[in-house]
């Protein structure tokens, strides 16, 4: 169904996976829509890496329902000119130069020689590898061969990407970079589907998806995570007059606090900030928004 | 999905890069079977030491057995019947062979060196003398000499085809192996699972790329056994040639097969032993399949440098056509080449956990 690869890019309904004793994936659900930035979040050993090896077909599911792009993963083969695929080894050939690596996996793909020519051109410039064009793989430092690898990966435009632990010692600079294009490539209908256990990568994705002992703990947009944690934003208020305004807002059923010289407010939503400042006017305001980490860290605590 | 020719030829051109790149490979790959040669060849130049006598037991004369087995001048070979005799003394593999039988010995006698047979009969003369005189092989046992035309060769010669056999099974079978299995650890080989390469693509395209190796080096090897060491080349040397790579195949598809079953390169290293030491002792390299111990000649059969050799020394020695070596010889290399081939590549569908 057409509609269904256009809104689901992936989706596991109670997907098991043992290696022995192991349960690496215990009746994993998730829906990963299309056209967006997905992050897999969660200690080692959560099970990210076998579920993302089970999407593209690597693994035998012991159970459950998996549909990639729209078809069941059996079909998954079918799909590989459209999926991108990133493992945490770096899977390119030292003793080729950063050049023969690309037009290798071009050349998989059965890119004709311009389309080629201008994907490489435009990838080497994303991951600022146009100017090591020449030099051997194998020279390459750690975050230039992490960089070369995702280029290879995307060297295809694939319709899904799925990224293994992708910016493990890339410079934040390089990071910023990265995200920018998985961004654009969002925008343009793409699905960009990231493993990582940096919450900070995290929360630059659109969705997040966290996952313990091979189930998921939290799935939601960053911000619907923190509530579901019961984790709220405080706002921060300079004013003049502290402990009257303080006094003010607990009237009105805020629960304000004064605290070195502010006045804190727990927000239950952000939109409560405009009736706020209808009732006072601060010199200066800040929301501090509460950190991912220690929305998973509770909700980890509540399984 | 059909195989696609152009995606092939990806992958076998990324192997030819990674080669031209490794200069000690090359180097190797080369050298290292000039090396041999040379080492075989001066080691096995020299006039044939002692004589090769074939012995065909048909029953009685224990006593000229004996007497023949352990005369320190006879390296004595035990032959299954006169005619494995007569081809083998053809070949000039054998200086000449003894048949005993209970109506009477029968001596086979390469004619194109007299001296040697001179030295066989005059031993077997000596030792029916001897068993007269004890009574125990009866009057009733005469005799006769037979001559058949055989090659005066150097023992460089009968060997240099299959050594040359050999040594390109041998590096063709490492080379493939060690470099398959660094597909897996660089992690290659899983991307390639999530491309539109297919398993028979990955496949043909490693032992397409590792071919075009095989051909430089079976071209150098193939040139020091004919002109340094003089090993006749009476047949085509193309048609050499061809049996040639279709071994090189072979031990690549071999190769392939065999580092799934390895996770390291030191791994891979302990199947050498296993791989390459039956292909010496038991495909004619060296002596003949024939006197080979009989339970253990099926194995010999389905190795395929018996085949190779074979139809090498049939090319080089008495200048076989194409036709002449097409069965069993071309045969069965093609099979063990399917045969491997097909198992590398239903072994990485196994992959897959």
């Amino acid at each position: 169904m057409a509609w269904s690869e256009a809104r689901q890019a992936v989706s596991a309904r109670g997907i098991s996976k043992s290696f022995g004793r192991q349960r690496v994936l215990d009746e994993l659900s998730v829906e990963i829509p299309s056209g967006l930035t997905y992050c897999l979040l969660g200690p080692n050993g959560s099970g990210k890496t076998t579920f993302i090896r089970a999407v593209v077909g690597l693994l035998r599911l012991d159970g459950g329902d998996l549909q990639v792009l729209g078809r069941p993963v059996g079909e998954v083969a079918r799909l590989y000119p459209r999926i991108g695929y990133m493992t945490q080894h770096k899977a390119l050939y030292p003793d080729l130069t950063v050049e023969e690596n690309m037009e290798f996996y071009a050349g998989l793909y059965s890119l004709t020689k311009k389309q080629r020519k201008e994907r490489m051109e435009e990838l080497l410039r994303m991951v600022e590898l146009s100017a090591h064009r020449s030099r051997l793989a194998g020279a390459l430092s750690g975050g230039m061969y992490q960089r070369l690898s995702l280029a290879c990966t995307l060297v295809h435009q694939p319709q899904l990407l799925l990224l293994d632990e992708p910016t493990v010692g890339v410079d934040p600079r390089v990071r910023q970079t990265f995200w920018e294009y998985f961004n654009r490539m969002a925008e343009e209908g793409k699905t960009v589907l990231i493993t990582t256990h940096l919450m900070d990568e995290a929360e630059k994705c659109q969705r997040v998806g966290y996952m313990r002992a091979g189930r998921m703990a939290a799935e939601g947009s960053p911000e619907e995570i923190l509530d579901k944690a019961g984790l709220q934003p405080i706002l921060k208020l300079w004013l003049a007059d502290l402990e009257e305004s303080a006094a003010l807002l607990a009237r009105q059923g805020y629960p304000a606090a004064v605290k070195e010289g502010t006045v804190l407010v727990k927000l239950e939503a952000r939109a409560q900030v405009k009736e706020i400042l209808a009732l006072v006017e601060p010199l200066d305001m800040r929301l501090v928004e509460p950190r991912l980490e220690e929305a998973f860290l509770l909700l980890a605590e509540g399984q | 999905m059909s195989p696609s020719p152009a995606r092939i030829w990806v992958v076998a051109l990324r192997v030819v890069r990674q080669l031209k790149r490794d200069r000690r490979t090359i180097g190797l790959i080369t050298f290292a079977p000039i090396m041999l040669m040379i080492l075989f060849g001066y080691a096995l130049s020299g006039e044939m030491s002692g004589i090769n006598l074939g012995l065909v037991d048909g029953g009685g004369h224990q006593l000229l057995r004996g007497n023949l087995e352990s005369m320190s001048d006879f390296d004595v070979l035990h032959l299954g019947s006169e005619s494995d005799a007569q081809r083998l003394i053809a070949e000039g593999r054998l200086d000449g062979a003894v048949v005993l039988a209970p109506e009477g010995v029968r001596v086979l006698l390469d004619a194109s060196s007299p001296q040697i047979s001179d030295a066989i009969a005059a031993a077997v003369q000596a030792g029916a003398a001897g068993e007269r005189a004890t009574g125990s092989g009866g009057n009733a046992s005469p005799i006769t000499r037979r001559y058949i035309f055989g090659y005066d060769l150097e023992m460089i010669d009968t060997i240099g085809p299959a050594v040359l056999g050999l040594v390109i099974f041998f590096f063709a079978f490492i080379v493939s192996a060690i470099s398959f299995l660094r597909e897996k650890t660089l992690g290659t080989l899983e991307k390639f699972m999530v491309s539109p390469l297919s398993r028979m693509e990955i496949i043909s395209g490693y032992i397409l790329g590792f071919s075009l190796m095989a051909i430089l080096q079976s071209a150098t090897t193939l040139l020091i056994v004919v002109f340094v060491f003089g090993v006749p080349m009476r047949g085509s040397p193309i048609t050499a040639f061809a049996v040639i790579l279709l071994l090189g195949a072979g031990a690549l598809a071999l190769g392939s097969f065999v580092s799934n079953f390895a996770r390291s390169e030191f791994q891979v290293v302990q199947f050498i032993p296993i791989v390459i030491i039956p292909q010496i002792v038991l495909c004619g390299v060296f002596w003949p399949v024939q006197s080979v111990p009989e339970f253990l000649r099926p194995i010999s059969y389905v190795l395929p440098l018996t085949y190779a050799s074979d139809a090498l020394r049939e090319i080089m020695l008495k200048g076989a056509g194409l036709a002449d070596i097409l069965y069993p010889d071309l045969l069965a290399l093609a099979a063990f080449f399917a045969i491997f081939f097909a198992a590398a590549t239903l072994m990485l569908r196994r992959e897959v956990g």
